[in-house]
């Protein structure tokens, strides 16, 4: 029973880092309310998960409780909510989120050997094996003969991130046109509902992890809906990969938003049965997002481009 | 003519750099807040970094032989010269860096002027805004008002009392004589063959050194408290200082790193200067040693990075102004947008110059307790690290800063850019 238990823990508490991110995002000073409602409809779930990330806030004095009034910021930006943010990611943390974001910062190298893990983070072989497990589950790790597992391709270079980029054109307008896509309805909706509070914020604040963890989980949710059993499985481990390891992608606010509303577009023709014209505007919407930046430039001189299509 | 309530077109046509595409962004960006149209002409290999901000784009064709193959070669083959150059100082810049690089910036001068006097019929602006180091004729041809930014440091535009353009020197420098003869010499092929060009449009020609005259408007960044007194100070009413000129940007939030503890500090060396894998590398065996997190800009070369240590995280870009603002000391190369950023957030400058103006940035961040300058080739792990605590710890200089700091963001010269344009129409 202590893995469920653990499990709706770590839920909570990254429902609880999502309602930090959102309080940046929207400029909350010290003093304002969180009205549990608008939480609730913002993060996408019912009200008791809600009180239970509240509660870890309130554990960390970031909220205050108010009889009859409900939850008030108590940290503030300037008092140090982003530290507060850290700290949660901290008690969230799991050796195999460890293990991999160690990877995406390339502090490790793509083979290890279990020894040299336990090594490194200190802890025992059991758990160690534990954790390349998950990360196998979701095919980050393969086991090599011997002791050693080598990671596979992660998002951590620019020519990988093209070649997910080419990888994502290939099947998801595919995921939408094959027979049996079927949206649920109601997790579109606040999806929508999440989108709509981003575009809300003023400008310059949405954070490139808050825009990344909504559009992970605007493309996981389409792939879900899909009809084919393939394209959904694949689809959503490579998402999953995305998630986890392209974290530092940095771009505009004006491209943020108009991914937001390309999202929403994608949305409407889906809500209309209306699924080719869904795939093209999914096709359209992953063009536009292709990264176009020169690797190097210098006055005189034809900036460089690299990757597959450069 | 556009209709009386028609938005006024403004062409922005920065020259293939980031420095100077990121700082048009900033003026653009306000220029649309003020109702203005800002549209972007585009050298190849920019295409879609303007439209991510925003703005529409105008392309230039391909320069012959511009595949990207042919470019990728290109630039290996100037990683392979330039890079021992980049060690050199700034005279001995002048024959092996400074003058085939006027050489290189004249060919594109002369490739891009088909292309842009026709882009610029087809956009038919109200203004034009050039932010580049050379002039093409087709802009003094537009039959419009044309602005010229001066987005490299003060020293471009001569004055007794400045000192010589890329040279790292102060003014009253005794060797200040002996490089500007230098100059002359090593800049004087490029130079005839651009004038040659100049007659060739129909413009007149530019005297000895000078690529670029001054617009109906010109725009220097330099910000008051790195600014130098001139001997013949500027007619107001043709030039205008901005004090930085600095973009709004999307949010960065620091990843939790290993080590969670320490000082931010932020290392980002340009695109040209991320070539430099190898100094990276040896930078980054050094920070694993000092009691701070260091964010560190590796361009497109992420690849070549191995065993990163526990307090460095590395990127391939980042939000620049955003980054700056939260750290407490920037290491850069001298580039101005990047001089003018660390200013602007009152940020310690450590200042390791490749090129260009970055010598001149350097002598400026000492000479105004701004920052500090350290040389390329002649550091060690001892010097290096020496820097990084001095400058985390100088209190003075921090309050120096925040006084400047205080009084750039209090009127930010990208509203004062967008004025003064819209001014001119």
């Amino acid at each position: 029973m202590a893995e469920p238990r653990r499990n709706a823990r770590q839920n909570h508490l990254a429902l609880a880092k999502q309602v930090i991110g959102i309080a940046l995002e929207r400029g909350l000073q010290s003093g304002e309310h969180l009205p549990e409602q608008v939480y609730s409809e913002a993060c996408g779930v019912s009200r008791t998960p809600m009180r239970a990330a509240f509660k870890i806030l309130e554990e960390n004095e970031i909220l205050s409780w108010r009889e009859e009034e409900g939850y008030f910021l108590e940290t503030g930006p300037q008092d140090g909510l982003t530290e507060a943010a850290q700290l949660l990611e901290e008690m969230e943390d799991s050796l195999a989120t460890r293990i991999l974001s160690d990877r995406a910062a390339r502090r490790i190298s793509d083979v290890q050997s279990v020894s040299a893990l336990v090594r490194r983070y200190g802890r025992s072989r059991n758990t160690v094996l534990n954790a390349l497990k998950i990360l196998a589950r979701d095919g980050i790790v393969t086991q090599l003969p011997g002791r050693s597992w080598a990671f596979q391709p992660i998002l951590d270079t620019p020519r990988s991130i093209e070649e997910s980029l080419q990888f994502r054109l290939i099947l998801e307008p595919q995921a939408i046109t094959a027979p049996g896509f079927a949206l649920e309805s109601k997790k579109a909706g606040l999806l929508r509902a999440q989108m709509q509070a981003h575009l809300q914020t003023r400008q310059g604040r949405i954070g490139s992890a808050s825009f990344m963890r909504i559009d992970t989980e605007f493309h996981g949710f389409i792939a879900e809906c899909s009809g084919n059993r393939f394209a959904r499985g694949a689809l959503l481990a490579h998402h999953r990969l995305r998630r986890a390891t392209q974290k530092d992608i940095s771009i505009p606010d004006f491209r943020l938003r108009q991914s937001l509303e390309e999202h929403m577009d994608i949305l409407d023709s889906l809500e209309k049965l209306q699924f080719d014209v869904a795939a093209d505007l999914m096709t359209l919407h992953l063009r536009r997002s292709r990264i176009r930046r020169p690797d190097a430039a210098n006055r005189g001189i034809v900036p460089l481009m690299r990757g597959p299509n450069a | 003519m556009r209709g009386r309530n028609e938005a006024p077109v403004i062409a922005f046509f920065p020259e293939a750099s980031f420095g100077a595409a990121l700082n048009c962004v900033g003026i653009a960006q306000e220029l649309a807040r003020m109702g203005a149209e800002p549209v972007f002409v585009c050298h190849p290999g920019f295409t879609g970094v303007f439209a991510d901000y925003g703005f529409k784009e105008y392309h230039l064709p391909e320069p012959p032989g511009g595949s990207a193959q042919a470019s990728a070669d290109y630039w290996q083959a100037f990683i392979n010269t330039h890079m021992p150059h980049f060690n050199l100082d700034a005279q001995a810049q002048l024959d092996t860096y400074v003058a085939p690089t006027w050489e290189a910036i004249v060919d594109t001068a002369i490739d891009a002027e088909a292309g842009l006097a026709a882009l610029l019929d087809q956009i038919r602006p109200d203004a034009i805004v050039l932010d580049n180091v050379i002039m093409f004729p087709a802009i003094a041809r537009a039959g419009c008002p044309w602005v010229r930014i001066v987005s490299c440091a003060e020293t471009e535009l001569p004055d007794a009392h400045v000192p010589p353009y890329l040279s790292g020197l102060a003014a009253d420098d005794p060797a200040r004589a002996g490089f500007e003869k230098a100059y002359a010499r090593a800049t004087r092929a490029a130079h005839r063959r651009y004038n040659d060009f100049r007659r060739a449009q129909g413009i007149a020609p530019l005297p000895q050194g000078i690529f670029l005259e001054n617009g109906d408007l010109t725009l220097l960044l330099s910000p008051e408290a790195v600014r130098y007194e001139r001997a013949r100070p500027l007619p107001a009413d043709r030039f205008a200082y901005l004090d930085g000129c600095v973009r709004t940007e999307s949010r960065f939030d620091l990843p939790r790193l290993p080590v969670a503890e320490g000082p931010m500090v932020y290392l980002g060396f340009g695109s040209l200067g991320a070539i430099d894998t190898a100094l990276i590398t040896r930078m980054i065996a050094v920070f694993a040693t000092l009691p701070a997190r260091f964010v560190v800009n590796v361009g497109g070369f992420l690849d070549a990075y191995d065993h990163v240590p526990d307090n460095v995280y590395l990127g391939d870009w980042f939000p620049q102004p955003s980054v700056v603002e939260q750290s407490a000391l920037f290491i850069h190369h001298g580039g101005n947008n990047s001089f003018c950023e660390a200013l602007y957030h009152g940020v310690p400058s450590l200042v390791m110059p490749y090129c260009w103006d970055g010598h001149d940035n350097a002598q400026r961040a000492e000479a105004t307790g701004t920052g500090m300058r350290i040389g390329r080739a002649d550091w060690n792990g001892e010097t290096l690290r020496t820097a990084i605590l001095r400058l985390l710890d100088d209190e003075a200089m921090r309050t120096r800063l925040a006084a400047i700091s205080g009084r750039m963001q209090a009127n930010p010269g990208t509203r004062r850019a967008a004025e003064a344009i819209l001014r001119l129409l």
